[in-house]
């Protein structure tokens, strides 16, 4: 997985000096990731083995995959692992929508940027977890209150995102449209939907990440299912086992996420790698 | 040697010895992990800190508030933390999980939970409930204990109601009529909704009614906890950290006036009134001059019914709200031996735990019964109960 | 067609608050092209060469004064002019086809038919190969000549290009500019072209108008008497010489 900046047009990668060494330097690349969660696994492996904090703490990651396999064909992890799902889907449906109608409308009207700068500077200054005990008393302990959690910690990225997308649209372009007498709509459409791309993209995948926070935040507030639900069960339980499980298992709903947008990513933006591998 | 470093080298050595005296002398500090946060049932702490018990068994504590009491256990376990203030419930879970906590003074007698329903709920007893909405905090921890443990001594289960998750507001939603009943703590949100029907602001509702889970088999409930390797390494610390905190409390069960003026100091707007400061001031010294006649326990009990009626000529519920809730504390606590644990309490918690599922992991909240006389120990009380 | 200005001036108006006064960019200006002329404006920087293309091309509207096409006011873009800049201002999200086929696709003209157009442009520009290629891919040269196409697809009447090859090197810029030439020769259209370059000036046009500093008036019109079709040789002959040395004569006392 590559973490890369949203607009890397002009960025140039080094050429390799030979096709062999190019190859070993491609194979290292993709293999690295694998050697790292290797490392990371050993060292977990050392520190139970020499029982540097005791197993109950810090339990050996074979328990853990037991661990992992008992919920898995148990059915106990499914129930949590949809409830924080649908929560994060809808917030990141929810979240990125207001925030791309939001910062389009921002973008074009400096009237409404003046009017709802403060009001957005000071939502997205203060930590979501400080109000979210707030939104669980509004919106209760169900669903509701994590999604708008999720929601409202996904809406700011996307927002910033969306203006400034809008913004860098290029004036030069700007020029070509309106002297081929562009529509309204062919302005959005063809231009700056396509030009505000990158960051749009880049908005998303930021979005992609915080939605799981938003919605574990919710779900450590009071919620009666989720992954972040089951990992204060676990703890109550001093299942620590069954707490690591959990943890891992957000880790991977994130990372798919991520891997998603990432793939979405590809899609939309093959130019810029097609353009970066022509320099 | 030169003047200047013998000059160096003797005040080095008057510091060190200075240092090592001080040693001696200074009180041993020491975190007290409690839930929640500072609040008059605490009155037992502010008590021991304040009448020097603590000090006095050379302990400096300082008072550590946490909502999280399963790190707090997992704390003590680790032996990062020597004492807190936890649930007997979390004690077996924990020890079910080889944590090695001990429980070594029971400061609750009596189990703090129970059912409050409005007087004209038409529930006049538990079995009532079937098929009525019975609201709870949280479907975990003391209230749903409490709650699996009533229904079932009278032969119901948690199918037979409408069970819902409303939060710590019962107050609020039996008013309004969310729900019939609600699981509540018996020293406090019983007075909140009575104090509101009284004034009129609980809908159509005139008073309430309380079913204490402890009427139907008592549970263990909070107490002091520490862990396997101070009692081992240091048993005298954890008699003096039990004693300290008994005498605490017992200044509590025999002067609450002074106990509220104390606990003031810690829990911040709890006496604003300086009329009932006052009015409390003044009996605190009456009360400690009354027990200079060493009374017997019931005079004692009799006399807090007293100084109940005193106050009420002067103040409204409203205004004694919170030290009513401290009278009602007392009664949750006092006992011919405070702190002692008993068996049978312990028992009826654990078969209480190994009939409830957890909701949140569909798996059961203690998988297997443990040995409970290595979860607690009454070895650590006082040994005379002065008095009594 | 025809493109005129008449008393023609465009000042920029001071900041709201600023001390300084309005700027004066460019005029009065009063001038004819005729239809199928090809002229190139030349002029010291900041004589406002740039302001006149987008005033001509309807993207700005002048202080006072008006640009005419067959007499009619210009008021807005029209799809009979054709703009030309020197950032070639390709969508680099486009294809060249796609970035080509762009004043044919905002026209609603369907797909099929705009590739064909496309595709019957392409060769001429030596982009025939490189009709899936993302602007990113190309070099300078054959970005601007796709820039051209853009504007070629559109078959304007009328060329406005501003510095179009200023960002190429030499070598290319004359290959680009012969290109043009060649199109020109084709079709026909009006062209009006802001350059720096007095030989590409010299070599290109018909008739070259030249700026005085700002705000820029006509300081100078040259006629440029060197026949048609021209090649890269035409720059090594005498008219060739006479007539770039009285450019930048009026150049510099513009």
């Amino acid at each position: 997985m590559r973490i890369s900046a949203p607009y890397d047009l002009k960025n140039q990668t080094p050429r390799p000096r030979s096709v062999q060494k190019m190859w070993r330097r491609d194979a290292l690349r993709r293999a690295a990731p694998l050697l790292t969660l290797l490392l990371v696994l050993a060292v977990w492996q050392l520190v139970t083995l020499l029982q540097i904090y005791p197993a109950l703490i810090i339990p050996a990651p074979l328990t853990v995959l037991e661990k992992f396999i008992e919920v898995v064909s148990d059915g106990r992890l499914w129930p949590h692992l949809q409830a924080t799902l649908v929560a994060v889907l809808a917030a990141l449906a929810f979240g990125s929508f207001a925030g791309l109608v939001l910062g389009y409308l921002i973008a074009k009207s400096p009237l409404l940027e003046n009017l709802l700068s403060p009001l957005i500077i000071a939502f997205q200054a203060t930590p979501i977890v400080a109000y979210a005990p707030l939104l669980v008393i509004w919106f209760g302990s169900g669903p509701e209150s994590k999604i708008v959690t999720a929601t409202l910690i996904v809406f700011f990225p996307m927002l910033m995102n969306t203006i400034v997308g809008i913004r860098s649209v290029p004036p030069g372009l700007r020029d070509v449209m309106r002297a081929l007498r562009a529509s309204r709509w062919q302005m959005f459409a063809k231009l700056e939907v396509p030009a505000a791309m990158p960051l749009l993209i880049g908005g998303l995948k930021m979005s992609a990440t915080l939605a799981v926070i938003g919605a574990v935040v919710g779900e450590f507030i009071a919620a009666r299912a989720g992954l972040g639900y089951l990992i204060n069960a676990a703890r109550t339980a001093f299942d620590t086992p069954l707490v690591i499980v959990a943890v891992l298992t957000l880790t991977a709903l994130a990372l798919t996420l991520y891997s998603l947008v990432g793939l979405l990513a590809r899609y939309a933006l093959a130019w810029q790698r097609r353009a970066q591998r022509g320099q | 040697m030169s003047r200047k470093l013998f000059l160096l080298l003797a005040l080095l050595a008057l510091v060190a010895g200075a240092g090592a005296q001080a040693q001696e002398n200074t009180p041993r500090p020491l975190t007290f992990f409690m839930t929640f946060v500072p609040n008059v049932q605490f009155a037992p702490v502010y008590a021991a800190l304040e009448n020097g018990d603590f000090a006095a068994a050379g302990l400096d504590i300082t008072v550590e508030h946490g909502f999280d009491e399963a790190l707090g256990v997992e704390r003590i376990a680790l032996n990062e933390l020597q004492f807190g203030l936890i649930s007997g419930e979390q004690i077996i879970r924990a020890r079910a999980q080889q944590r090695p906590v001990v429980y070594v003074y029971a400061w609750f007698q009596q189990y703090p939970v129970g059912i409050v329903t409005a007087l004209e709920s038409g529930i006049a007893s538990i079995n009532d409930l079937r098929g009525r909405r019975v609201g709870i905090p949280v479907t975990s921890g003391a209230s749903y204990s409490g709650l699996t443990a009533i229904l079932a001594a009278n032969n119901l289960t948690l199918n037979d109601i409408q069970l819902e998750t409303i939060g710590f507001n019962a107050p609020e939603v039996l008013c309004i009529g969310g729900v019939d009943a609600a699981v509540i703590y018996t020293n406090n949100e019983p007075l909140q909704i009575q104090l509101r029907a009284e004034q009129g602001d609980c809908g159509d509702i005139s008073g309430v009614r309380v079913f204490p889970v402890s009427e139907f088999g008592n549970l263990v409930s909070n107490g002091i906890v520490t862990n396997e390797e101070t009692i081992a390494n240091d048993p005298e610390l954890v008699r003096a950290f039990v004693g300290a905190f008994d005498s605490g409390l017992r200044a509590v069960i025999d002067n609450p006036a002074q106990a509220f003026l104390w606990s003031a100091q810690y829990v911040e707007g709890l006496l604003t009134d300086d009329a009932l400061r006052a009015a409390l001031e003044n009996e605190a010294a009456a009360q400690t001059a009354f027990l200079a006649t060493a009374p017997d326990s019931a005079a004692v009990a009799d006399s807090r019914l007293a100084l109940r009626e005193r106050l009420a000529q002067e103040f409204d519920n409203a205004a004694l709200l919170q030290f009513d809730v401290l009278l009602e504390s007392i009664l949750l606590w006092q006992a011919d031996q405070p702190g002692y644990s008993d068996a049978a309490s312990w028992e009826a918690m654990q078969n209480t735990l190994l009939a409830l599922i957890d909701p949140a992991t569909g798996s059961p909240i203690l998988p297997q019964a443990i040995d409970l006389s290595q979860a607690f120990s009454n070895e650590f009380l006082p040994e005379a109960a002065e008095g009594a | 067609m025809r493109l005129a200005l008449r008393n023609l001036s465009v000042v920029y108006p001071a900041p709201a608050g600023a001390s300084f006064p309005p700027l004066p960019a460019l005029g009065p200006l009063s001038f004819g092209l005729a239809a199928g002329a090809f002229v190139c404006v030349v002029g010291p920087s900041g004589c406002g060469k740039s302001t006149l293309v987008r005033v001509l091309g309807g993207l700005q509207t002048p202080t006072q004064g008006q640009a005419l096409l067959d007499g009619q006011v210009i008021s807005a873009p029209s799809r009979r002019i054709g703009l030309m800049f020197q950032d070639t201002n390709l969508m680099p999200w486009r294809t060249v086809l796609d970035n080509v086929a762009l004043p044919l696709e905002l026209a609603g003209i369907s797909r099929d038919e705009r590739y064909k157009t496309v595709h019957a442009v392409l060769p001429g520009l030596g982009l025939a190969d490189f009709a899936l290629a993302y602007p990113g891919e190309l070099s300078g040269g054959m970005a601007q000549r796709a820039a051209l196409g853009r504007v070629l697809v559109q078959k304007p009447a009328v060329l406005l290009l501003d510095e179009p090859f200023g960002a190429l090197d030499a070598m290319t810029r004359e290959q680009v500019s012969l290109d043009l030439l060649r199109v020109w020769a084709q079709a026909g259209q009006t062209v009006l072209m802001v350059t720096h370059s007095i030989p590409e000036a010299v070599l290109l046009a018909d008739r070259i108008l030249v700026l005085s500093r700002r705000p820029g008036k006509l300081a100078a019109d040259i006629r440029v008497p060197l026949p048609r079709p021209r090649t890269l040789e035409d720059m090594y002959n005498e008219v060739f010489n006479a007539c770039a040395r009285a450019v930048r004569a009026a150049i510099e006392g513009a």
